[in-house]
């Protein structure tokens, strides 16, 4: 199993505060593991939920328009790499 | 709930519905309604899951055993609201009768600039909120759909009024669609969904619907919820002849969802719905277009 580096975890840390996974551990979180569907099964309401709570740490917007929006919510790390280049705060 | 209709062709049958909107648009509507009873009667002979989706929901609406005549009548609703998307979509609403109730709710909310979702289900006439916001009033308003479901019925539909077919936003599976949606509300557009179709993978909430425990789609109350935008209610039913009845309803002014009670709170909310939803397809039954097995019965 693969740690996840300290930026990753308070990813982790985000997302499973925000969709309310109490079953979750967030550094039990695989960092290549799909975020949707299969691994650990979030919805498009649990992306739009993500997406305005990044906003609201981070102080950016995730894109409608963007045509990476599948790549950058693919897994915790691309979406912790996605959030580390765009971060205002 | 039954996913099969995802999988149902919406039978409309490209070609045999553009023929008849050739006919309705050329020679007239009665001539395009005299070819509903034959093409009624091929889908009623030759569409079975559709047939018995059809009874296994007449038999609760009606309260009785559904004769061959009332899945007839409800075939032709069906047929009847699709020739007259041709007039909805390009604009023509002079030769109908459309009464709307509570349009002054629906005027405020635009009057406001504020967003809103207007929610309603596969109950009548979706397509007259579509002609009623753009071509009349002018109502800032986007349509969530599920356009990769039947591609051709949608760009051959987007081809009859290319402003009507802007206001979509296609429901992609991925993040971007309510993305999208909750880009549309923050800038004051009115954005329209059904409720009453669960999607695979997307979350639920279960409620009391006919009589029977019945899962929906949480997805519409959850976006109100993070959007803390109102829910109005939508439906269109065609009440026969060139009648539509648009109702408009308010839900909720702003649904919000505590932490420890989020679940049972969503739950109140969908059966809000879920009772609205019942009631208006009591008023009008064979205005109910979920040709299929809605409540798993045979499955059963």
């Amino acid at each position: 199993m693969e740690a996840l580096s300290p930026f990753e975890l308070e990813v982790a840390r985000l997302l499973v505060e925000t969709l309310h996974l109490e079953e979750v551990q967030p550094e039990d979180i695989q960092p290549e593991e799909p975020l949707f569907g299969e691994g650990l099964g979030l919805d498009s309401i649990d992306a739009l939920e993500l997406a305005l709570a990044i906003a609201k740490t981070y102080g950016f917007q995730l894109r409608a328009e963007d045509k990476d929006n599948r790549r950058i919510f693919a897994s915790l790390r691309a979406l912790s790499q996605h959030i580390a280049q765009q971060r205002i705060h | 709930m039954n996913r099969d209709w995802a999988r149902l062709p919406e039978r409309g049958n490209l070609t045999a519905l553009r023929l008849i909107h050739w006919i309705t648009l050329h020679i007239g509507r009665p001539a395009g309604r005299a070819l509903l009873y034959p093409i009624t009667l091929y889908f009623l002979l030759t569409a079975a899951p559709a047939r018995r989706g059809s009874q296994l929901y007449l038999r609760r609406a009606l309260d009785r055993q559904p004769r061959l005549r009332d899945v007839f009548r409800h075939i032709h609703c069906f047929a009847a609201t699709i020739l007259d998307r041709v007039y909805f979509l390009s604009g023509r609403l002079d030769r109908f009768d459309v009464r709307v109730f509570d349009d002054q709710l629906i005027l405020d909310q635009a009057a406001s600039g504020q967003g809103c979702i207007l929610l309603g289900a596969h109950l009548g006439s979706f397509e007259a909120l579509r002609a009623l916001g753009v071509t009349v009033k002018h109502f800032p308003i986007k349509i969530l759909m599920n356009t990769a479901h039947n591609q051709g019925m949608t760009r051959y539909l987007s081809a009859l009024n290319p402003a009507l077919a802007a206001m979509v936003i296609p429901i992609s599976g991925g993040p971007d669609t309510l993305l999208k949606v909750q880009e549309s509300i923050a800038q004051g557009f009115m954005v329209g969904a059904l409720g009453d179709r669960v999607v695979p993978g997307e979350k639920t909430v279960h409620c009391q619907f006919f009589g029977q425990d019945t899962p929906f789609p949480a997805g519409p109350l959850l976006l109100a919820a993070l959007t803390g935008c109102p829910v109005i209610l939508f439906f269109g039913l065609y009440r026969g002849g060139n009648r539509y009845d648009a109702h408009f309803e308010r839900l909720a002014e702003r649904i919000d969802l505590d932490r420890r009670r989020r679940q049972e709170q969503l739950g109140e909310w969908a059966q809000r719905y879920a009772d609205r939803l019942e009631h208006y397809t009591r008023l009008a039954p064979y205005n109910w277009f979920n040709f299929y097995d809605y409540w798993e019965e045979d499955a059963r």
